[in-house]
């Protein structure tokens, strides 16, 4: 007779398997413990890591604590305090319920548990080595839990080569602790990394001052109130202005119910409630928190919780999009800071007011304007601005300048032009041996900067100009720990750039280029296109083109201004550029109305 | 409202007011100058809102009275009269009537209720200082304003009333002018203040090289008074960077150079600069100083220039216009130029208090 193929695993073995989906690295291990001492009552919970959380995460809190008996339960798996019966899944209040963290982390790790409960007169100490019970005693301890994890994976080999760098992993821990820390202002939160104090967050603070106290004081103003209520759905919390914007989703945080989550349908709205507003590629940050009953939001989708399903899906993302746009209406009258693209944000909804202008051109030719009489004008076929783009790109001779590349081959737009004025606040007219060209001037500088930046990075002749006083800049910890792994990349750029301890650094030159007095939106946007860059294959080439992109995006925000002269340079010096046609980033900076297809469209042909 | 004007005393009133006025104007009452008939005189008054200019002027008035007209096209009008006396009349629906001679015209104005009324000037602290010594003080400073957003408070002149004198200093981070005159003014007076870019240029337009200008320095506005006029803007809020630790406490060498010489050679050696981030080159060596520029796909250009010195050879690039700026800006012959290194600011300076700092650039 033979044995049983099929067997029952041991608790152990099912734990291990558990704790799989639960714990994947030391920033979900953070996030339960710290989701633990939340739902447990604290005020003030303070998070210690060592080596990225490979060697210690400790989580210690002020709240209700366990008696001893609760706390050697607590380490089972589906042990909980948190629901009682099936029923209460359906309206979860509660950051945890499934009962499994303790007993997942426990299992691969040394685990040690102090905790009291209130009116105890002792507390109970629990030691656990990888899922086994080691010792359990009586100690001093003052009301709340402090939960330790030291070795985490250590007899689990395989998952141990998955951690990533200690850089990577502490990286990954704090987006985690910022994360449960915008969940909960009200909270005083504490992160210390390898001895040294991160970040130190007082309790009962409101959204306001927990975004002051993480991004800065100057985070702020960059961002608008929404507040908007459908039914008994709520959304209240900060978007930012669209002149404020990133190239990733690493700033927008949505709390469902206090719950940090996650849903295609959430990315979605918040795309949509800033539709056109934002170039391709670029992302707002949004801190949106959702209040809703519990009974219509579906939690229980993974085991760590992040993805949630809604029963009302619709109505979510409508009233997630009407938010945002509520804010930003708001924010816009209510004087927005002066900028490109959030000047852009105005003009959009073609209001009969005079435009706001986004680039001033002095000393335009005279122009003069008629009125006519109100006659009901018939409607135009509908030609988007794609299509027109689309049309001028194969008609002109881009397509078979840009393959070949050769920039001996590459011909002129034209041979010669003038300039009629401006339109819109923003593009301007010229007029060339080929018809009418509409010409958007800052994506033509960002193209003549580029050109000419590039020409110096590849000759190698990056000239930088010395600062008077050395600034100081102060980065977010992740943002710093970009910069100061690419130290000798925006050296060779000419920032000169050096570290400052801390997340600090100085900057006592910048790359003569840049007329901006100001070095710290300049490192921000330098980091973020190298980022970029590194995902894309880290060639030293690639680097070098994302830095460029970024440089001229600097550049060219700080030449809002121009004389007809200036502009008439432009021309002349976009003509000279190998791909005069689009920006960097790939936008069209020449949209071409040839006198055929004006005749056509005339009636004359 | 009823008045008769000498053509040339109007126009010159007129073009001190009309430079404040925005081109692209929103609101349609700012491209107005309102005009308020006194019992001898005009006021003429125009605002962009940050800063607003007023001017008066003689005339002889039969009815007093007040209105707003478009600022250019009356400006336009009285500049194309012939000279002599101009008669303007308007009526309460605020229709001027010009006449002058032959020609005779009618335009649109707006009721004066709605231009925005000047800030109320009480409070704050007064000073009186030469006008053409402050306009010179200006022309010495003016061009090193930063024109970066970012930091608003570079975009305008820091004056500092201190120890019985006026500091005024302008930077954009990479160079730096400040120049001295001394002012009579109680201790209790000692303020500092920052004036934007729009108000400094406009003084530089207006102002005159004699008479006394008094500066009336509030809070959050500041007035300045000379001649006829009147110029009110708003301050630049926040605090300047503390320029005098900017200024290097001492150098390795010092040498007298000719004024008109330096700034002729580098005009001419920066024609083979391509941009304005372009350097050229210093050298300072025995009894000349060599300034070249190398522009790859260009050329190149050289120029030696003779100087008194014995000193190390010290090779520094600069910006051309950076060292240009304020060679233009001087009257002296001989102006001294103070170096240590490569990298260490280098400062101009001459036999008046002004003092200019400008940092080297590093070339790879």
């Amino acid at each position: 007779m033979a044995a049983s193929v099929i067997q029952l695993l041991s608790q152990q073995v099912a734990n291990k398997i558990a704790a799989g989906e639960v714990v994947d690295r030391p920033a979900s291990v953070l996030k339960e413990l710290v989701e633990n001492a939340a739902d447990a009552g604290a005020t003030q919970i303070d998070v210690e890591i060592v080596a990225g959380g490979r060697k210690l995460i400790s989580v210690t809190d002020n709240g209700k604590g366990m008696p001893r008996d609760d706390a050697l339960l607590s380490i089972e798996r589906h042990a909980t305090s948190k629901i009682r019966d099936v029923d209460d899944i359906e309206k979860i209040n509660t950051m945890g319920f499934r009962g499994e963290a303790l007993a997942a982390i426990s299992s691969v790790s040394r685990f040690g548990l102090k905790t009291c409960a209130a009116g105890e007169d002792h507390g109970t100490e629990v030691v656990i080595t990888a899922g086994t019970i080691r010792d359990v005693r009586d100690i001093g301890f003052p009301q709340g839990s402090r939960v330790e994890v030291r070795d985490l994976f250590f007899n689990v080999p395989a998952r141990r080569k998955f951690l990533r760098t200690h850089q990577t992993e502490l990286s990954h821990a704090r987006d985690a602790f910022l994360l449960l820390a915008l969940a909960n202002p009200g909270i005083g939160m504490r992160l210390t990394v390898d001895g040294r104090e991160t970040y130190l967050l007082p309790g009962d603070s409101s959204l306001e001052d927990r975004l002051r106290d993480l991004f800065g004081p100057t985070y702020r103003n960059n961002l608008v109130p929404v507040d908007r209520e459908l039914e008994s759905i709520r959304v209240q919390g900060y978007i930012s202005l669209p002149t404020v914007n990133r190239s990733d989703r690493k700033e927008q945080f949505v709390f469902i119910n206090r719950r940090p989550a996650t849903a295609a349908i959430l990315g979605y709205a918040i795309r949509e409630g800033y539709h056109s507003l934002l170039e391709n590629g670029r992302h707002p940050s949004v801190f949106l928190y959702v209040t809703m009953d519990p009974g219509l939001v579906d939690v229980n989708v993974h085991p760590t919780k992040k993805e949630v399903r809604f029963r009302k899906p619709g109505d979510i993302r409508d009233l997630v999009i009407a938010s945002i746009q509520d804010g930003l209406k708001a924010g816009s009258s209510a004087g927005s800071p002066r900028g490109f693209s959030g000047d852009r944000a105005n003009v959009a909804p073609a209001a009969p007011a005079p435009v706001d202008r986004q680039l001033t051109i002095e000393h335009l030719p005279v122009t003069r304007s008629f009125r006519y009489p109100k006659i009901p004008l018939a409607q135009t076929p509908p030609l988007s601005a794609e299509d027109r783009a689309g049309k001028s790109t194969t008609t002109d001779p881009v397509t078979h300048a840009a393959p070949t590349d050769e920039s001996s081959g590459h011909e002129a737009p034209w041979s010669w032009c003038r300039v009629l004025g401006q339109i819109g606040g923003l593009y301007v007219i010229l007029e060339t041996e080929d018809g009418m060209v509409i010409m958007d001037p800052h994506a033509a500088h960002e193209r003549v900067l580029y050109d000419r930046f590039m020409r110096q990075v590849t000759d190698g002749a990056i000239v930088s100009q010395g600062l008077l006083v050395p600034q100081t800049v102060e980065l977010q910890p992740a943002d710093a720990d970009k910069v100061r792994g690419n130290l000798d990349v925006l050296q060779s750029m000419g920032f000169g750039i050096s570290e400052f301890g801390g997340e600090a650094f100085v900057v006592d030159a910048l790359p003569a280029c840049f007329s901006s007095a100001n070095a710290e939106p300049m490192l921000l946007d330098m980091v973020e296109s190298m980022e970029r860059g590194g995902k894309d294959g880290a060639r030293a080439d690639a680097y070098k083109k994302a830095m460029a992109t970024a440089a001229c995006k600097a550049a060219v925000k700080a030449n809002d201004h121009l004389t007809l002269e200036e502009i008439e340079q432009l021309v002349v010096d976009l003509a000279q550029t190998e791909l005069p046609y689009t920006c960097p980033h790939g936008r069209p900076t020449l949209i071409l109305s040839s006198y055929r297809e004006l005749g056509r469209k005339f009636g004359r042909e | 409202m009823k008045f008769k004007i000498e053509k040339a005393a109007f126009l010159e009133a007129l073009q001190v007011v009309q430079g404040v006025v925005s081109i692209r104007s929103t609101l349609p009452i700012l491209s107005n100058v309102l005009v308020q008939a006194q019992k001898s005189q005009l006021l003429l008054t125009t605002t962009d809102l940050d800063v607003s200019v007023r001017c008066s002027v003689k005339a002889s008035v039969q009815k007093i009275g007040a209105t707003t007209l478009p600022v250019r096209r009356l400006l336009g009008i009285v500049r194309e009269l012939p000279e002599g006396e101009i008669d303007v009349e308007v009526d309460d629906k605020n229709l001027a009537s010009i006449t002058s001679g032959a020609s005779y015209f009618k335009i649109n104005g707006i009721g004066d209720d709605e231009f925005p009324p000047l800030p109320k000037l009480t409070g704050g602290f007064s000073y009186s200082i030469d006008q053409g010594a402050f306009k010179e003080m200006l022309r010495k400073t003016a061009y090193a304003v930063s024109t970066d957003e970012t930091r608003h408070v570079l975009n305008g002149v820091h004056l500092s009333f201190k120890e019985d004198k006026l500091t005024m200093v302008a930077t954009d981070g990479r160079r730096l002018a400040l120049v001295e005159h001394e002012v009579e003014f109680p201790e209790t007076a000692e303020r500092d203040l920052i004036l934007p870019t729009k108000a400094v240029n406009e003084l530089q337009h207006v102002l005159q090289d004699e008479g006394v200008l008094k500066i009336h320095a509030l809070d959050s506005q500041a007035a300045v008074e000379f001649n006829d006029v009147l110029l009110v803007s708003k301050l630049i809020d926040g605090s300047y960077p503390n320029f005098k630790q900017v200024v290097p406490s001492s150098c390795d060498e010092r040498v007298t150079v000719e004024r008109e010489g330096l700034l002729m050679a580098l005009r001419r050696v920066a024609l083979l600069t391509t941009d304005k981030s372009s350097s050229v080159k210093l050298t300072f060596g025995k009894n000349q100083i060599e300034i070249t520029a190398i522009t790859p796909d260009v050329g190149e250009a050289r120029e030696t220039l003779p100087i008194k010195y014995s000193g190390k050879e010290i090779t520094v690039a600069f910006n051309p216009e950076y060292v240009m700026d304020p060679l233009r800006n001087m009257d002296n012959d001989e102006i001294y130029f103070e170096l240590t290194d490569e990298l260490s600011p280098g400062v101009i300076k001459c036999d008046i208090p002004f003092l200019y700092v400008l940092m080297p650039m590093r070339v790879s």
